[in-house]
C-alpha cells in the first residue's frame, strides 16, 4: 500500500507529515465497544390513537407536499380520514409529546386536510391481493361495519355489507348532526367503498328479513356490528313522556319535520355526546334547550370541546338535577325534579350524585328528551352468543364472538363509544377473520414498539411556536345554521402545523447525525442514515443529536 | 475608498486593540469561547462581524478546545484565523496547541495573561502562557495597547513566513481593561504589509490528503521536529526584518528586545509584560537621584529564545535581576532560568539573580523597586530563587 518517498536534503522534505494513500483501510469501527443502531419507534401519538395511525410518517410526506404517499400511509390504518378528522376525540393529541413543550399539534386537523384529499382523489388502494375466493357478510353499516368492510376488502375477500336503513352509515349519518359531519362527506366515503367492489344491501335487518344461520351458510365468516340505538330506561313514573335522544337525531337526520320544536322548552336529560348533538341541533331551530344532568361539569361524558360549544351556544345546564317523577299538564311535561349532591365514588372512578333529601321541585317543559346513554339489541342474537352478563359477547382482543367464524364489534359490544374506537374493533375483526380464514390461532402477538417519551426528545433543536386551529364559525353564525362549523386548515396551515411535528421516533431525515458524526460514519442513503460500522467508533454523538430518539446505543 | 486610506486615532482597551488589530488584519474565520477577562475581545469582534465591518466568519463553540479545533480546521483549508483566550480556557487548549504546530499553521491567538487556579484568580500573571512555552507557538509579551494592535499585525506577518503560530500576549486587566490613545493604521497600510495568506499544504477537496497521520521511529518525525525548531530560529530574524519594515509604515518599533536606559548601565533588570513601565519610571527615577548606573531589558518575544542577541546584550554587564511573574514549581523563575542558562558559556559571567514576584495580580510599585534593587546589591549571586513581596500579614493570620 505504502510507498517510501526519498527526498534529497531536508528543505525538500514537506513541512507537515502528508499521507496521499487513503486512511479508508484502517478500520477504525474496530475500537467500538457500543454501536449506535437506527430504530424507529412509535411516537406516543401512534401509540394513543386506537387503530394505531402512523402519524409522523404520513406528516413527513404532507410536509414533503406529496399528499398521494400521505393518504397511502393513513388509509394502511385508518378508512375515513374525512370522518375521523372531523368527529374524533383525538386521543392521539392527548399523548402528543410536544403539549410539555408548548401546546399539542393538531393532529385531527391534518389528518382532516389529508382525509379532504382522498375524497378528492379516491382510496386508489395500490397492491390489492388478488381474489382469495372468501366471502364475508357485515351486519351493520355504522362506522364498525364500514371499516370492517374495507379492512376485509383490502385483504382480497369479497364483502357484502347488510344495513337495517335505506341508507348506509349508522350513527354517522343517523347520529352526527351535519354541523358537525356534512352528509356528501359520508356519502362519498361510501362512493368509494363501493368503487373497491363492496356490495351494500340496504332494508335489511338481523331477525327480520335477514337470518344469522342462513348468512354462516352462505358466507365464510360475519362481522356483526349493529350498534347500540336502545335508550336506556331511567325505571322513573311518567318516562313514557319522554322522547329519546338518538330517536330524535335519527329524525332529524332523515329529513323529518321538528319545526314543532321550534320556540318550545325543551329539556334534555343526561351530558354525554348524544345529549349535546340533542341540544346544539334543538338551538338550531330556534327552540330553548336546556341540559340537566345529575352531576356535575367534571363528569360529563361528552366531549369537552362539544361540552364547551354548547355553553357558548347559550345552552343553560343544570347541574347535579335529577327528574325523579314526569305527568303530562295541558300538553306540557311537568318534571318532578330532585337536587343532588356528590357522594363517594363509584364503579367508574366518578364521584356518585346522592339525592338531597327535601329538594324537589317541579318544572314544566313543552318536550323532554332522553339521552342518558345507548346499549345494544340484545334480542338480536341466540342465547349462545350472549356473555354471562346476558349481553352481546365477543373477546376484546379477537372481536370472535363464541361461534365459530362470527365476530363482533363496535358499540355493539362495547356500548357507545367513538368512530376511532368502531374502527379499532373492525380492524381487529378483519385480522382475526384472515388469521380464521386461513386456519390459524387468533390470537395476536403484538410485539409492541418503545414509544418515544419526552425526555428523550431533544428540544433544543426545536423552537417554541403556538398550535394552529382551524378557522370556526362564530357562535352568532353557527346556532343559525347547520353550516359545518369547523373547517378544514389550507394547505399551507396543514403544512405548517404538520412541520410543528417533532416527529417522536421516526427519522425525518434532518440529517443531524448525519452532520454531527465525526467520523463520517454515517452514510446518506436514499435520504436516510445509514451506519458504516467499518469506521464507526462508537462514540455516540449520532445518538445524543437525534431530536427524536431514533439511535440507541448498544 | 477615503476610508480605506485614512489612520484613525481611537483610545482603546487592550482587549479592543486586538479587536481592531483582527479586524484591519481581515481575519477570515474567527472562533473562541468567552473566558474573563478576554470575552471584551470576542464581543467586539462578533459586533464588527455582525455589522459585516469585517467580512470572517465567526463560529460559536462550547470550550476553547473546541475552538482551536475550529481553528486549526479553518487554518488548513487556507484561511486567515484568530482566536483569543486566557487562563484555563488556553490550558484547555494545550493539546491542540502542538497540533496546530505540528501542522504548521500560522494561527494568532490573543492571551491575556490571567492566573491559574487553584485558589480562583482572575488577575495577571504569566502562568498561563509560561506553561505552554513548549507548544511550538512564538510568544510576544506586550507592554502597552498600542503595542498589542500592532502586534497582532506583525505576528500573521511573521508566523505566515515560517508556518508557525503565534500567541500575543498581554497582561489582565492592566492592559485588558484600560484605555489608552491607540492609532490604527489604515487598511491600506495594513493590506500592503500585509498580502493575503498562501498556505502551500492547504487543503484541496480534488487531491484528497490525510494530515498529520502516524510516522514510525524510521519515518521523518524527527525531521520534522527539527524543520520546526529552524522555522523557530528563522522567525527571530522574520521578527527583526517585519518590524523594519512595519517602522517604516508607521514610525513605531517592536523588535525582540526594547533596551532602556542601556548604553552604560552595569545593573541591568530583565522584565516583560506591562509592569516593565513601572520599572522603567523608577529607574529613570533612581538614575536621577543616586546616579546609579542601571537599565532594563524589557523581553518581548520568549519564543523563540533570542539566545545570540541576549548574550551580546547582557555579557559584559555586572548584575542582572530578572525579573519572573511566574513560577515553575520545584524550578524557579522561567524567564531567569532560560536566561541564566544562555549566558552559562560565557567566559566571564555577570552575577545573575532571579526575583519571583507578582504573582495573582499582586501589584508591583516604585517603592517595591526600589527594595529589589537594594536587595539584590546585598545579594553574591549564589541563590536559584527568591520569592520577592510575600506579605507579613498573609501569614501571620
Amino acid at each position: 500500500m505504502s510507498e517510501r518517498i526519498h527526498y534529497k536534503n531536508i528543505d525538500e522534505l514537506p513541512e507537515i507529515a502528508l499521507s496521499v494513500g487513503s486512511t479508508r483501510v484502517l478500520k477504525t469501527g474496530s475500537w467500538r465497544n457500543v454501536k449506535p443502531v437506527i430504530e424507529d419507534k412509535a411516537a406516543p401519538c401512534t401509540k394513543a390513537c386506537p387503530i394505531g395511525t402512523k402519524i409522523p410518517q404520513y406528516f413527513y410526506h404532507t410536509i414533503e407536499k406529496d399528499l398521494d404517499k400521505a393518504a397511502d400511509i393513513l388509509l394502511e390504518k385508518n378508512p375515513f380520514p374525512a370522518i375521523t378528522g372531523r368527529v374524533c376525540p383525538a386521543f392521539c393529541q392527548i399523548g402528543c409529546n410536544r403539549k410539555r413543550f408548548d401546546e399539542r399539534i393538531s393532529i385531527r386537523e391534518i389528518e382532516r386536510f389529508v382525509g379532504d384529499y382522498i375524497l378528492e382523489r379516491g382510496y386508489k388502494v395500490k397492491n390489492l391481493p388478488s381474489d382469495t375466493g372468501k366471502s364475508i357478510a357485515v351486519v351493520g353499516s355504522g362506522p364498525a361495519g364500514m371499516a370492517a368492510a374495507y379492512y376485509l376488502r383490502r385483504a382480497g375477500h369479497k364483502v357484502t355489507i347488510y344495513e337495517r336503513e335505506s341508507l348506509p352509515g349508522g350513527v354517522l349519518r343517523y347520529g352526527i348532526p351535519p354541523y358537525r359531519l356534512p352528509k356528501d362527506i359520508l356519502d362519498k366515503e361510501f362512493e368509494m367503498l363501493l368503487n373497491m367492489g363492496i356490495k351494500i344491501e340496504t332494508n335489511r335487518e338481523l331477525s327480520k328479513d335477514l337470518d344469522l344461520e342462513e348468512l354462516r351458510k352462505n358466507f365464510d365468516a360475519l362481522f356483526i356490528a349493529t350498534g347500540a340505538w336502545i335508550e336506556k330506561k331511567m325505571k322513573i313514573e311518567g318516562e313514557e313522556l319522554f322522547l329519546s335522544g338518538v330517536h330524535f337525531l335519527k329524525e332529524f337526520n332523515t329529513g323529518k319535520d321538528i319545526s314543532r320544536f321550534k320556540g318550545k322548552k325543551v329539556a334534555c336529560i343526561g351530558a354525554g355526546n348524544v345529549a349535546m348533538d340533542v341540544v346544539r341541533t334543538l338551538k338550531r331551530i330556534n327552540a330553548k334547550p336546556e341540559i340537566l344532568y345529575r352531576r356535575t361539569e367534571a363528569e360529563m361524558p361528552a366531549l369537552e370541546e362539544e361540552r364547551e360549544k354548547a355553553k357558548k351556544d347559550g345552552i343553560p345546564f343544570h347541574l347535579l338535577v335529577l327528574p325523579i317523577k314526569a305527568k303530562e299538564k295541558n300538553g306540557k311535561t311537568v318534571l318532578t325534579i330532585q337536587r343532588m349532591q356528590l357522594g363517594e365514588p363509584d364503579s367508574s372512578g366518578r364521584r356518585r350524585p346522592v339525592p338531597v333529601e327535601g329538594s324537589e321541585y317541579e318544572e314544566e317543559y313543552d318536550f323532554v328528551i332522553k339521552a342518558i346513554g345507548e346499549e345494544s339489541d340484545r334480542k338480536l342474537l341466540p342465547p349462545e352468543y350472549l356473555g354471562e352478563d346476558g349481553w352481546p359477547y365477543a373477546d376484546k382482543k379477537t372481536a370472535a364472538t363464541k361461534v365459530k367464524g362470527v365476530f363482533a364489534g363496535g358499540d355493539f359490544i362495547q356500548g357507545p363509544s367513538t368512530v376511532v374506537e368502531a374502527e379499532s374493533w373492525a380492524q381487529k375483526a378483519a385480522e382475526s377473520i384472515n388469521r380464521y380464514l386461513k386456519g390459524e390461532d387468533l390470537t395476536i402477538k403484538e410485539s409492541v414498539p418503545k414509544t418515544v417519551s419526552y425526555m428523550l426528545i431533544k428540544t433544543d433543536y426545536f423552537k417554541k411556536e403556538k398550535a394552529i386551529h382551524p378557522f370556526e364559525l362564530t357562535v352568532e353564525e353557527r346556532i343559525n345554521s347547520f353550516e359545518e362549523e369547523v373547517k378544514t386548515l389550507s394547505d399551507e396551515l396543514a403544512i405548517k402545523e404538520a412541520k410543528r411535528c417533532f416527529s417522536c421516533g421516526y427519522c425525518n431525515s434532518c440529517g443531524n447525525c448525519f452532520v454531527y458524526c465525526p467520523d463520517m460514519a454515517v452514510l446518506w442513503k436514499d435520504s436516510r442514515p445509514l451506519i458504516d460500522y467499518d469506521f464507526c467508533k462508537g462514540c455516540g454523538v449520532c445518538a445524543s443529536e437525534c431530536p427524536r430518539g431514533i439511535i440507541n446505543m448498544v | 475608498m477615503e476610508k480605506l486610506k485614512t489612520r484613525e486615532k481611537k483610545v482603546l482597551y487592550g482587549n479592543h486593540a486586538v479587536s481592531y488589530g483582527v479586524k484591519v488584519s481581515r481575519v477570515q474565520v474567527i472562533s473562541a469561547y468567552p473566558i474573563t477577562p478576554q470575552t471584551p475581545v470576542v464581543e467586539l469582534l462578533s459586533e464588527m462581524c455582525g455589522k459585516k465591518e469585517l467580512n470572517a466568519t465567526f463560529v460559536n463553540v462550547e470550550s476553547e478546545h473546541s475552538a482551536m479545533a475550529v481553528c486549526i480546521g479553518a487554518s488548513i483549508s487556507g484561511a486567515r484565523v484568530f482566536t483569543a483566550t486566557s487562563s484555563q480556557g488556553l490550558l484547555l487548549m494545550h493539546e491542540l496547541l502542538h497540533w496546530a504546530t505540528g501542522d504548521r499553521l500560522p494561527i494568532v491567538m490573543a492571551v491575556i495573561n490571567r492566573a491559574v487556579a487553584a485558589p480562583w484568580s482572575i488577575w495577571s500573571d504569566q502562568n498561563d502562557t509560561i506553561s505552554q512555552r513548549d507548544t511550538g507557538w512564538m510568544q510576544i509579551y506586550c507592554e502597552s495597547n498600542q503595542e498589542v494592535l500592532d502586534s497582532i499585525i506583525l505576528a500573521y506577518k511573521v508566523s505566515e513566513k515560517v508556518f508557525l503560530p503565534t500567541m500575543i500576549v498581554l497582561d489582565a486587566f492592566i492592559l485588558s481593561h484600560t484605555a489608552e490613545p491607540v492609532e490604527i493604521p489604515s487598511q491600506e497600510e495594513v493590506d500592503n504589509f500585509l498580502p493575503p495568506l498562501v498556505l502551500p499544504w492547504a487543503l484541496d477537496p480534488q487531491k484528497p490528503v490525510a494530515i498529520g497521520a502516524v510516522v514510525s521511529p524510521s519515518g521523518p518525525y524527527m525531521e520534522l521536529r527539527y524543520k520546526i525548531q529552524k522555522a523557530m530560529e528563522k522567525a527571530l530574524e522574520e521578527i527583526e526584518n517585519a518590524s523594519l519594515e512595519y517602522e517604516s509604515i508607521t514610525g513605531r518599533r517592536w523588535g525582540v528586545f526594547e533596551e532602556f536606559m542601556m548604553d552604560d548601565a552595569d545593573t541591568v533588570i530583565v522584565v516583560s509584560g506591562a509592569i516593565s513601565s513601572t520599572f522603567k519610571y523608577t529607574v529613570n527615577e533612581i538614575r536621577k537621584e543616586k546616579n546609579k548606573k542601571i537599565g532594563v531589558l524589557r523581553m518581548r518575544v520568549l519564543r523563540p529564545f533570542p539566545f545570540v542577541k541576549l548574550r551580546e546584550i547582557l555579557g559584559d554587564r555586572k548584575r542582572i535581576i530578572v525579573v519572573d511573574r511566574n513560577i515553575s514549581f520545584g524550578s524557579g523563575g522561567v524567564f531567569f532560568n532560560e536566561i541564566r542558562s544562555c549566558l552559562y558559556n560565557l567566559k566571564r559571567r555577570p552575577k545573575i539573580l532571579g526575583y519571583i514576584t507578582g504573582l495573582g495580580g499582586r501589584d508591583i510599585t516604585p517603592k517595591d523597586i526600589y527594595d529589589m534593587i537594594e536587595d539584590a546589591e546585598k545579594r553574591k549571586g549564589e541563590e536559584d530563587i527568591i520569592f520577592f513581596g510575600l506579605k507579613e500579614e498573609n501569614i501571620n493570620l
